[in-house]
């Protein structure tokens, strides 16, 4: 019990500072209360640095330690989710209470603790976050469930309550709320059946062993029929086709800074618990020259698998970019774009490990891309939270329509640039990093053979080109509306730093794309002896 | 009149020294000339193992680069917080001071052997693609540093003279503190660090990263008067004819990569080595003709930003700049990374039988046409541009005769005069409001205030014209012109770049004697002080409007109270400084290295001279190495005098035809010749409508053909594309009713979505 424990030290973490936020944030005391925010920076900091130090990875995992088939991928995931989370959280400040808090300012109102949001909102934030950590050290079908919903539960109440203090924008939050939740269940429940299924054929929950059996015994049919309806349920959490109907309508009843957490955070619990069954079931590992390769190619999903992942992101892409190029509303644009997005990482998966190198290896393609894609995503949602218009009803709102973002280079250069470099870099515009994010995407899919997938990614690239060139055009080139002063930069000065930040690490960390790929080439990587453990069969070609 | 006396004086007390010195390089010539070939081979393979293995360079190197783009950041940041003092000016200096001391720290280091030469310091990884296990699978590009007596050589020159510039601006473009002041000053640091990268690179990548970070300083900085619509051309010609060159410098780093698998020089020094060995033994045949394509892509990019035949036009008009910029960028140092892309990959250029002769061919044809420009010319900065043209020109020759030694040292010296030359030209555009044409300036040396000016200039242009003995430029152009000579199948080009070296001397002095000495006489330029005339228009007179006629400047009051001012310090002090600098480094002849101190570090880099000798030996097929010779004298030996008399003659016509009973700054003799040399003069002032001609044959075509494909663009490609685009859209708003908000709507969707996607599997699994 104990070894299990000393790699949930991140979680603990979280979990402590949750626990912290939940008293601290109904204070009775205003500078008590905003502290809540800084102790939840600082859990994540915490976890951060503690999965840094304590994630075993490689040849230190041990069956009891994490997850075998994929010893790198916890340490990876973990440290990139908590530099991510950092980030989203910048955005948070100001998302609920803001009009209570307010009138309690101006002694209007009187603090009420049971009114309030804010222990809540920042607590199911740290939980969020702890649940995806949890994702991505699982190994076991019942912990992974239990992750997956940890992560999604807490986003439900965060919608709910985003919708600040305007009659309609909070009626609109609730709305994206209830849909969010049932919808959610609706796919939670595909993906249960899909476990049940798995654990129905194999008779077990362990991931191992379910590889064991798998490897050993062949795919039977209840084992496969498991395995596409735990996917199918998990393209729920992605937003993938045919589960991604919810995804424009949360994210635009949501505020910004909370769709910008559900651009990044159930996402990335979908792609990892992804990449932890498509291992279980395919991929077969052996050491190769430099004993971190793969023999027989990693294109070794059953056939069945590989269909339905390859229909599902054609299908996930082309919809997501279509029908993001009609959209008015920036966060509609986002959403659908949000949907592309997991349609292109879908293209790696599709890929395999390839022979392990970098640029044939389409599981680190798509850890990278997810870090990537958090960061620039980060940028685009903090530029539309720290714009604010006055709605009908007198309350000041988060801005909504393409709009209000025209010309901000010129009127809000701190939100404009982060806007103009981070659209650019979600299309894929070298040297930015979403390039970079998006060429081992192509070359592993070209080396795995995915031509046909290859030609519908780069159709997509384009098509993608139509609407974030607008975005760019918009605050970069076009001229400010007349009505221009009615949209006023948000007093939290945290999302414009957000921004500017996100908007840097594009630029910066393109320096460091030669560590950052060999990162996630290592966390992409078995272990380097398969001997050793003895969960894993040596080499076995599908 | 008492100019000539002193001339004259000079001469008659230098005549013994000159005489005593002949003697001792012919005796060292005649030692060195027994068993030259044998001697050559013999050492040739042990001098090119010195290239081969890499030390580890200390990482306090990283500063040379860092300490600009600290600066660089200093100045953005200034720029960021609106500030309007000299605040970027001093930090500017203070960078790149500190950057120059590291750099006088790496080559005190190298030359006592603390640091090996070479050396490799590598700061991270940039960039690093493998497609399969082993280094035979992967090209690497680190961020790193490759120190040898060659990269010391070049930081020595562009950290100093970036600083003395740096230090120079800061009073030239005082008119424009402020944000224009910062932008100056961001740029200028900016253009240090990626000549640094370019220079110190440890590959090829880095000196491709810092060959564009050059170019697009240098745009930046050409098109600094954004405002002026001849600036931003100069600008936009400067880049796109670089963009050329770069096309062959990118090609070259690919091929190299492809061929040897690896842009690292230490990696592909060493897999040259056996192509080396197979040239000294004669075997030509044996090195593949790969190997001696990527020598030639090289060149082309070389000779792009080097602005050398047939890519030299855009350096003219670059003196749309600020002058500080001509002086660092388009003088001393940036013009000089083709030189030193040869001069570093040179075991590569010695391996084409081809790549050297177009080198020292183009060289040498450049060095001319160009001299011949500049004689004709009337706007001084100009002059010096076209002069500049020519002694890069004068470099390749040199690299192509095999001297390498006397192209770096000419580089070397160079650097100095011709950046005094600028400044020099700078002080009098600062003081004259804008005014540059030689015409409408005499006497300037004699005004009150400008002593130093003309000071600098004349030993500038001493220099330049290659006046005997006592100045740096001679010593160094002897250098080349002897190498040209020595070499037996170069004598054609010793031919050309001699009657060069008497252009050369001519329209130096040309500008000397008009402007800077005789009846004193100005008129004041119609222009804000800092902004470059736009092209002057000698022909048409002052009509252009001028772009930016604002109220911040001054010469815009009627001529009768316009007062030139004379330059501050900072001008003087730098002035002084480069002058000194100028006489000082002919010292460097005399020291270390038996052909002064810029062999000893030559020798010991890439372009290393065991190399030629071995190249030499094997291109005169392995049979008797001939030493050519200059009418009988040893080349070297003659060229002492034939060059200085050169000089002389030029600087004497000079004299006689625009001092000598010269009364009026517009007229001078040489008028009275204009109709002897017919329409020469006239074409020769009209650049030999080069540009006119670039434009017929490439400018005109691409717009025809830009207008064709335009309406092919318009009629069909468009509307393909546009049934293209108009699918996605089509697609996109017959899906929109699917997300029509309603949630059992979704549900339904999602289970019906799910029904398909399983079915498809099944259907396709059968």
């Amino acid at each position: 019990m104990m070894d299990r424990l000393a790699y949930l030290w991140p979680e603990i973490a979280l979990f402590i500072a949750a626990c912290v936020v939940m008293v601290v944030g109904i204070s009775p005391s205003v500078a008590t209360r905003k502290f809540a925010a800084v102790v939840a920076g600082l859990g994540v900091v915490a976890a951060g640095i503690l999965a840094w130090t304590t994630t075993p990875s490689g040849n230190a995992v041990t069956a009891s330690s994490g997850q075998v088939l994929l010893p790198g991928l916890a340490l990876y995931a973990k440290v990139g989710i908590a530099i991510v989370a950092l980030l989203l959280l910048l955005l948070k400040p100001g998302t609920v209470d803001r009009a209570e808090e307010a009138a309690i300012a101006l002694g209007v109102q009187k603090f009420d603790a049971l009114r309030t949001n804010r222990a809540e909102f920042f607590s199911f934030f740290l939980f969020s976050v702890m649940g995806l950590m949890l994702v991505a050290g699982a190994d076991d079908l019942i912990w992974l469930f239990l992750a997956l919903e940890l992560t999604s539960l807490p986003t439900y109440i965060m919608v709910a309550i985003s919708g600040g203090a305007g009659r309609e924008p909070a009626a609109r939050a609730q709305e994206a709320s209830v849909k969010y939740f049932f919808l959610g269940a609706l796919g939670a429940a595909v993906f249960l059946y899909g476990f049940a299924m798995l654990y129905g054929a194999t008779g077990s929950t362990n991931l191992n062993a379910i590889h064991l059996s798998l490897t050993t015994g062949g795919v039977s049919g209840l084992a496969l029929a498991g395995l596409l309806m735990s996917v199918l349920g998990i393209c729920f959490k992605i937003a993938a086709v045919p589960m991604h109907f919810y995804t424009p309508d949360v994210y635009q009843g949501a505020s910004p800074s909370v769709a910008g957490f559900l651009a990044f955070v159930p996402k990335t619990a979908g792609f990892l618990s992804l990449l932890l069954l498509a291992s279980a079931v395919g991929w077969t590992w052996a050491p190769g020259e430099n004993g971190l390769t793969v023999s027989g190619g990693g294109t070794s999903l059953p056939e069945p698998l590989r269909i339905l992942f390859w229909v599902i992101a054609a299908l996930t892409m082309t919809i997501g970019n279509v029908l993001a190029l009609q959209q008015k509303s920036v966060r509609r644009i986002l959403a659908y774009s949000s949907i592309a997005h997991s349609g292109y990482m879908l293209v790696g998966l599709i890929a395999g490990p390839g022979d392990g190198s970098f640029t044939k290896n389409g599981v680190a393609a798509v850890l990278f891309y997810l870090f990537c894609y958090g960061v620039m995503n980060v940028g685009t949602f903090a530029v539309l939270s720290g714009l604010e218009r006055k709605t009908r009803d007198g309350q000041m709102s988060e801005i909504d329509s393409i709009e209000d973002i025209r010309g901000l280079c010129a009127t809000h250069p701190r939100l404009g640039w982060p806007m103009a470099i981070c659209s650019l870099s979600l299309l894929g515009f070298p040297p930015l990093l979403g390039f970079w994010a998006k060429l081992p995407l192509f070359t592993s899919a070209i080396s795995a053979g995915e031509i046909i997938l290859v030609i519908v990614l780069g159709l997509n690239s384009a098509i993608a080109a139509f609407y974030y060139l607008r975005l760019f055009g918009a605050v970069f080139l076009e001229k400010p509306e007349a009505g221009a002063g009615e949209v006023t930069a948000s007093p939290f000065v945290s999302r414009r730093v957000a921004a500017m930040v996100s908007a840097a690490l594009v630029v910066a960390l393109v320096v460091v794309v030669g560590q950052l790929t060999d990162a996630s080439r290592k966390a992409a990587a078995p272990k380097a002896e398969p001997a050793a453990s003895a969960t894993i069969p040596a080499s076995m070609n599908h | 009149m008492g100019f000539m006396m002193t001339l004259s004086t000079i001469l008659a007390t230098l005549a013994s020294p000159i005489a005593a010195l002949a003697q001792s390089e012919a005796a060292h010539a005649a030692s060195q000339e027994a068993g030259h070939a044998a001697e050559h081979v013999a050492h040739a393979a042990e001098k090119i193992e010195a290239i081969a293995a890499p030390g580890v360079g200390p990482m306090w190197l990283l500063l040379i680069p860092v300490l600009p783009l600290v600066g660089f950041v200093l100045s953005a940041l200034c720029a960021a917080f609106r500030v309007k003092s000299k605040l970027p000016a001093w930090l500017t200096v203070l960078c790149l001071g500190a950057s120059f001391a590291v750099t006088l720290g790496m080559y005190l280091q190298v030359s006592s052997g603390q640091i090996a030469n070479p050396s490799v310091a590598t700061g991270f990884e940039w960039i690093k693609v493998a497609w399969g296990a082993g280094d035979a699978h992967s090209i690497i590009a680190n961020f790193g540093l490759y120190i040898d007596s060659l990269t010391c050589l070049w930081m020595l020159f562009v950290t100093g003279l970036a600083t003395l510039i740096g230090l120079y601006a800061s009073e030239y473009m005082a008119g424009d503190v402020g944000a224009g002041y910062c932008r100056f000053y961001a740029a200028f640091n900016l253009f240090v660090f990626s000549m640094s990268c370019l220079v110190m690179g440890d590959n090829l990548l880095l000196l491709y990263l810092g060959w564009e970070g050059v170019g697009l300083c240098s745009y930046l900085l050409i098109g600094y008067f954004y405002k002026k619509p001849s600036a931003v051309e100069a600008g936009k010609k400067a880049f796109i004819v670089n963009r050329i060159g770069d096309l062959g410098l990118a090609l070259g780093l690919m091929l190299t990569a492809v061929h040897f698998g690896s842009i690292e020089y230490s990696v592909i020094f060493a897999k040259a080595q056996p192509y080396l060995a197979a040239l000294s033994e004669g075997r030509l045949g044996d090195i593949p003709a790969v190997v001696q394509l990527i020598p030639v892509l090289l060149m082309i990019g070389a000779f792009g930003k080097s602005a050398q035949l047939p890519l030299y036009v855009w350096l003219p008009d670059a003196m749309e700049g600020p002058t500080p910029v001509s002086a660092l960028i388009h003088a001393a140092t940036m013009v000089t990374a083709g030189v030193y892309l040869v001069a570093r990959a040179y075991p590569l250029f010695l391996l084409s039988e081809t790549a050297l002769p177009i080198v020292a061919w183009t060289g040498a044809l450049t060095a001319l046409l160009a001299a011949t420009i500049g004689m004709a010319q009337f706007d001084i900065k100009r002059i010096m541009a076209y002069s500049t043209v020519s002694q890069l020109g004068y470099m390749f020759a040199g690299l192509g005769v095999l001297t390498s030694t006397g192209a770096a040292f000419h580089v070397f010296t160079h650097a100095f005069f011709k950046a005094m030359l600028f400044l020099s030209c700078g002080a009098v555009m600062h003081g004259f409001a804008g005014q540059l044409d030689l015409r409408k300036l005499s006497g300037v040396g004699s005004m009150p205030g400008w002593r130093v000016v003309g000071i600098a200039m004349l030993v500038g242009c001493l220099n330049l014209a290659g006046f005997p003995v006592i100045t740096s430029g001679y010593w160094s152009k002897d250098m080349i012109l002897g190498g040209a000579f020595a070499n037996p199948h170069m004598v054609a080009i010793g031919w050309i770049l001699l009657i060069t070296a008497g252009l050369t001397a001519y329209y130096t002095f040309r500008v000397y004697f008009r402007v800077f000495v005789g009846p004193k006489y100005f008129e004041p330029g119609d222009e804000v002080h800092g902004h470059a005339g736009d092209d002057h228009g000698h022909d048409h007179g002052h009509d252009h409007a001028h772009a930016d006629h604002g109220d911040r400047g001054h010469g815009h009051d009627a001529h009768a109270h316009f007062h030139p001012h004379a330059p501050g310090w900072a001008i003087n002090t730098v002035l002084a400084i480069l002058a000194v600098a100028a006489f000082a480094v002919i010292g460097l002849r005399f020291v270390g290295g038996h052909e002064g101190w810029v062999s000893g570090l030559i020798e010991h880099s890439s372009a290393n001279y065991g190399g030629h000798a071995m190249y030499a030996a094997a291109a005169s097929h392995g049979g008797e190495h001939a030493h050519a010779t200059f009418f009988g004298y040893d080349a070297h030996q003659a060229m002492m005098y034939v060059s200085g008399v050169v000089g002389f003659i030029g600087i004497a016509v000079a004299f006689v035809l625009h001092y000598a009973g010269r009364t009026t700054a517009a007229k001078s003799r040489a008028d009275a010749l204009l109709p002897l040399v017919g329409p020469l003069a006239k074409w020769a002032q009209g650049k030999w409508y080069v540009d006119e001609l670039y434009n017929a044959i490439i400018r005109v075509p691409l717009l025809v053909a830009a207008h064709v494909f335009h309406l092919i663009d318009k009629a069909i490609v468009d509307g393909i594309v546009d049934l293209f685009g108009w699918v996605p859209k089509f697609t996109g708003s017959s899906l929109r009713p699917s997300q029509s908000g309603v949630l059992h709507g979704y549900a339904l969707s999602m289970a019906g979505g799910l029904a398909v996607l399983v079915l498809i599997v099944v259907m396709v699994m059968r």
